[in-house]
């Protein structure tokens, strides 16, 4: 019997104009943001990739000269796209693409591709997970608010009922009727996104988080008609379960996220980059403790000479030049750490916040796992930006050490060439694994599970106590 | 004979009263404009801080440079190349004396953050080259900068419709489908009059919610009402959320003005929003954004150490690197130094006029985006009344522009009386303090800002009458019972 109603339910969507027209129109906006995605993916992999051949090229020809000008002259880091950006960009628009790596100073990534357009950017971006996440459930409210109501107010229910059809029965083909209309839509979709994929990456490495993504999706349409067979349960009519319907889908994409954003802010501040450079500034003369540079230096010129037993720097066996390079380097990550790691927990605070809302309007909960999984979130953001950082210090050493260890008595008289150059290894960043995200991502996996369970719990609940 | 509209008017008004849904959607909306406010003045209260703080850095720097050249020994020793003296025009024209250029916020800022919170709205200027401010940006959460803000615009922009047609989707249907309209169809009432009644008075009930709660808001965050400029602004700001709200109740009107359920009305309804406010707008954005590519900057970024990679190597000696970077150990005597010196700006105009073209090329193509998206913004009222509310707030696409080329105009100016000092070192008198160039923004005049509004106004004005038009011609063959 569930068949019959599956299908029926299936039919009478599929047959229905307005389902033909939204659903073409969500389609098609669909397929064209994947195709925009994957053309603008691919164009900026491909500079990116150029780009930091380039960056790596330079810094192997440059000619001979002291290897603390080396570390002055740097290379850059430039920020991946990874192999799932094109289904949803996430914050990409709104992140440097690249950071100077050089001597002395840990630059931020500059250069973010949304003050590069105009504002329209502002409104919505074109990207297939904003599709998915806003218009779809658009889609499942308008075309199922009626599935119970309008039977209640055809007065089929009644029919249905005095035909002995067991209430569970009934609320589980509505569900499975409505989750396959939309599936029919969205295969063909999933299809070319699949396609898509493995055109620009291996769909082997990426298998995990592909996977995941279907499925989380899934869970979240899933929530979207569970809900919506709920209220349509309930509602006295198919108008006022759309008005419910709307309102809620309202607030779920619209208005709670952008409110979450002030929220966050007022919760967790951060400071202004003007404030920002003023403390990096004051730290890097003294630190939290009240030493002063100048001590430290003192300090370390001491620990040196009695290090190797000497009364001068004249009388060591290395260079203190690079020591003292060496040293500044470490005085000056600790004041970043410190005040980039603030930055980065503010951001994050302000992440878990979004997290907590999502709890209550599973859009942004959808969202974290989505980008989460997309690797375009700001904690792989916050990961590549850290890989960054360590590539830098690990290059400044590489050059402060050569300094140290061979220019005794020439200091920045001494010259290097290209076989220092190539004694740092080229920069490599592999984006991190599922794990990663399953880690980053839990409130949000588990809060969109709940929220599936109930919702389609609580259709299931609302079909079988249905009253005519 | 028909019944006189202010009877009709104190009807509608008594059912409206009565109406819980409706004093729930208006109770939540005043909620929502308060909000808004409050946030949009948070950020304005946030952002004025961080610019009254750069003004007043810049300003401090030359004063005390101004001081310490004035308590200068008469006999004191020529200042070095790189050293950090008063009288060097390197000293002060380069990082001692450098200057915010601050883009002030306007009267009404609190009403829209458009988008000041991922534009610079400071740059830190100095006889060095463009692009050593042209990376700057402002410290935030990207994530921030993807949701946007709960600004008021975005309230009045987004969800002012939404309520609008919460109110009005089933004028008509929802009295077709209870059978009353039958019942009003057979008194003395053109139907006309009928729905313009009540469409007066949620209209203007839910239009006049958003602005005295929205004005009241400003003043309680302390927005000064009064200011200069500011009262003809809020004349303005009101006729343009008059317009907006007017243009949704017509989309309303004309949807009910079909035979139709309420429960299609509403589909209907938050179909048309939904490409209005959503779909539309990015659809442009992706037009303006493939018509008109910006160059890639990281291919900029590869160009830019190329180019002054070929200008070192045609001018730069070792020595003198090492000392480039560390000023400090530069002997401050040393005739290197100076002829460095001199090499360092040859080689940062060579960079400067190789990498020009392309700089512009990112101007250029930013321009016609915006052209773009302004020229085709009639196309969603969303937009047309977002660009009209940061007009009015000075956060909008022109004056943002206006104040760019300022920077730059004034970036020019301190290079051309700084650096020909500095090749000639040349030492700096109090006279020259007097006559250093000074960054002060040129407001544009209140009336370019009106004209532009002006022509928002007129695309809200004109897709209002044509749906009222085609309401009135259809109401007539409307059937009030179905």
């Amino acid at each position: 019997m569930i068949r019959s109603i599956v299908i029926k339910e299936f039919r009478e969507m599929v047959r229905d104009g307005r389902f033909r027209a939204a659903g073409a129109a969500t389609l098609v906006l669909l397929l064209g943001a994947l195709i925009v995605g994957w053309r603008s993916a691919a164009d900026i992999r491909a500079q990116h990739a150029d780009a930091s051949r380039t960056t790596r090229e330079n810094w192997i020809n440059q000619p001979p000269k002291n290897p603390h000008s080396a570390a002055h002259y740097g290379v850059y880091a430039f920020k991946p796209k990874t192999a799932l950006a094109f289904l949803d960009e996430g914050i990409d628009p709104y992140t440097g693409v690249a950071s100077y790596l050089e001597a002395h100073a840990q630059n931020e990534f500059t250069n973010r591709p949304a003050a590069d357009a105009s504002v329209l950017q502002r409104f919505a971006g074109l990207t297939a997970a904003t599709v998915l996440q806003i218009l779809v459930p658009l889609l499942i409210v308008i075309l199922a608010a009626g599935v119970v109501a309008g039977e209640r107010e055809q007065g089929t229910l009644r029919q249905l009922q005095s035909l002995g059809v067991p209430p569970a029965t009934l609320a589980a083909g509505k569900l499975l009727g409505a989750g396959a209309a939309l599936l029919a839509l969205l295969v063909p979709a999933a299809i070319i996104g699949a396609v898509a994929l493995a055109a620009q990456a291996d769909l082997g490495s990426a298998a995990g988080r592909v996977g995941l993504l279907a499925l989380a999706y899934l869970a979240y349409f899933a929530a979207w008609i569970g809900v919506t067979l709920a209220v349509s349960a309930r509602a006295p009519s198919t108008r006022s379960a759309l008005v419910v319907l709307l309102g809620l889908w309202m607030l779920n994409s619209l208005l709670v996220p952008r409110a979450t954003t002030d929220l966050a802010r007022r919760l967790h501040p951060a400071p202004s980059a003007l404030e920002f450079q003023r403390t990096l500034a004051r730290e890097q003369q003294v630190d939290e403790t009240g030493k002063t540079y100048e001590q430290y230096e003192k300090e370390v010129e001491a620990r040196v000479l009695a290090q190797y037993g000497v009364d001068s720097l004249s009388q060591l066996p290395v260079s203190f030049a690079g020591i003292s390079l060496d040293a500044s380097e470490q005085w000056g990550d600790r004041v970043f750490d410190r005040n980039y790691g603030k930055l980065w927990d503010t951001f994050a605070a302000q992440e878990r916040v979004r997290s907590w809302v999502g709890a209550v309007f599973p859009f942004l909960a959808i969202r974290g796992v989505s980008q989460g999984l997309s690797g375009t979130d700001l904690h792989h953001h916050r990961a590549f930006s850290e890989a960054a950082e360590r590539y830098r210090r690990y290059l400044v050493k590489t050059m402060n050490d050569e300094l140290t260890e061979k220019a005794a008595g020439k200091d920045f008289q001494y010259v290097s060439d290209v076989a220092v150059w190539a004694k740092a290894t080229p920069f490599d960043y592999e984006t991190p694994g599922l794990g990663f995200v399953l880690e980053r991502r839990a409130i949000d996996l588990v809060v969109l599970a709940g929220w599936t369970m109930l919702a389609l719990a609580a259709g299931l609940a609302a079909t079988r106590r249905v009253t005519p | 004979m028909t019944a006189p509209l202010g009877r009709m008017l104190r009807h509608e008004w008594r059912g409206l009263v009565a109406d819980r849904t409706a004093w729930l959607v208006l109770g939540l909306f005043g909620f929502l404009v308060a909000y808004a406010v409050m946030n949009g003045a948070t950020w304005n209260r946030t952002q004025s801080r961080t610019l009254d703080s750069a003004a007043a850095q810049a300003d401090a720097r030359l004063a005390g440079l101004r001081q310490a050249l004035d308590s200068l020994p008469a006999d004191a020793p020529p200042p070095g190349p790189f050293g950090r003296d008063p009288r060097s025009p390197a000293s002060v024209g380069g990082r001692d004396g450098a200057q915010y250029t601050v883009l002030p916020p306007g009267p009404l800022a609190a009403t829209a953050v458009g988008q000041s919170d991922l534009l610079p709205q400071y740059f830190q200027v100095s006889m060095r080259s463009r692009q050593t401010f042209a990376n700057a940006q402002e410290i935030e959460n990207p994530s921030n900068l993807l949701e946007g803000r709960f600004d008021l615009a975005f309230v009045i922009g987004s969800l002012f419709p939404l309520l609008i047609l919460a109110l009005s989707y089933n004028l008509l249907s929802a009295e077709r489908e209870q059978g009353t309209l039958a019942l009003v169809a057979s008194q003395p009432v053109s139907l006309g009059r009928h729905l313009l009644a009540k469409v007066l008075v949620r209209g203007g009930f839910i239009t006049l919610v958003a602005i005295v709660v929205a004005l009241v808001s400003l003043a309680a965050a302390g927005v000064s009402l009064t200011g200069p400029g500011a009262p003809a602004r809020i004349g303005l700001w009101i006729l343009v959320v008059v317009s907006y709200g007017a243009l949704w109740f017509a989309a309303a009107l004309a949807a009910n003005v079909v035979p139709r359920s309420s429960a299609a009305n509403a589909v209907l309804l938050a179909t048309v929003w939904l490409a209005v406010v959503v779909v539309v707008p990015a659809v442009l954005n992706v037009v303006a954004k493939t018509t008109h590519p910006v160059p890639s900057r990281v291919e900029l970024i590869s160009a830019m150490r190329t180019a002054s990679n070929d200008a070192s190597a045609r001018g730069a000696a070792l020595l003198a690197k090492v000392y480039g970077d560390h000023p400090e150990l530069a002997p401050s005597e040393s005739v290197d130094a100076g002829e460095f010196m001199s090499r360092t700006y040859a080689v940062q105009d060579e960079v400067d006029r190789q990498i020009a073209p392309v700089l512009a090329r990112f101007d250029e193509q930013l321009v016609r985006q915006q052209q773009l998206a302004e020229r085709y913004r009639f196309l969603s009222p969303a937009v047309v009344t977002h660009a009209a509310l940061t007009d009015l707030a000075g956060t909008g696409a022109p004056r943002y522009r206006a104040w760019l080329d300022q920077v730059l105009g004034f970036h020019q100016q301190w290079q051309e009386f700084f650096i020909p000092r500095a090749f000639r070192r040349q030492w700096l008198t109090p006279a020259d303090f007097d006559a250093i160039p000074r960054f002060r923004y040129q407001a544009e005049p209140d009336s370019a800002v009106r004209g532009r509004v002006a022509v928002g106004l007129l695309g809200l004005a004109i897709p209002t009458v044509v749906l009222l038009l085609l309401a009135g011609n259809r109401i007539r063959r409307f059937e009030v019972a179905g």
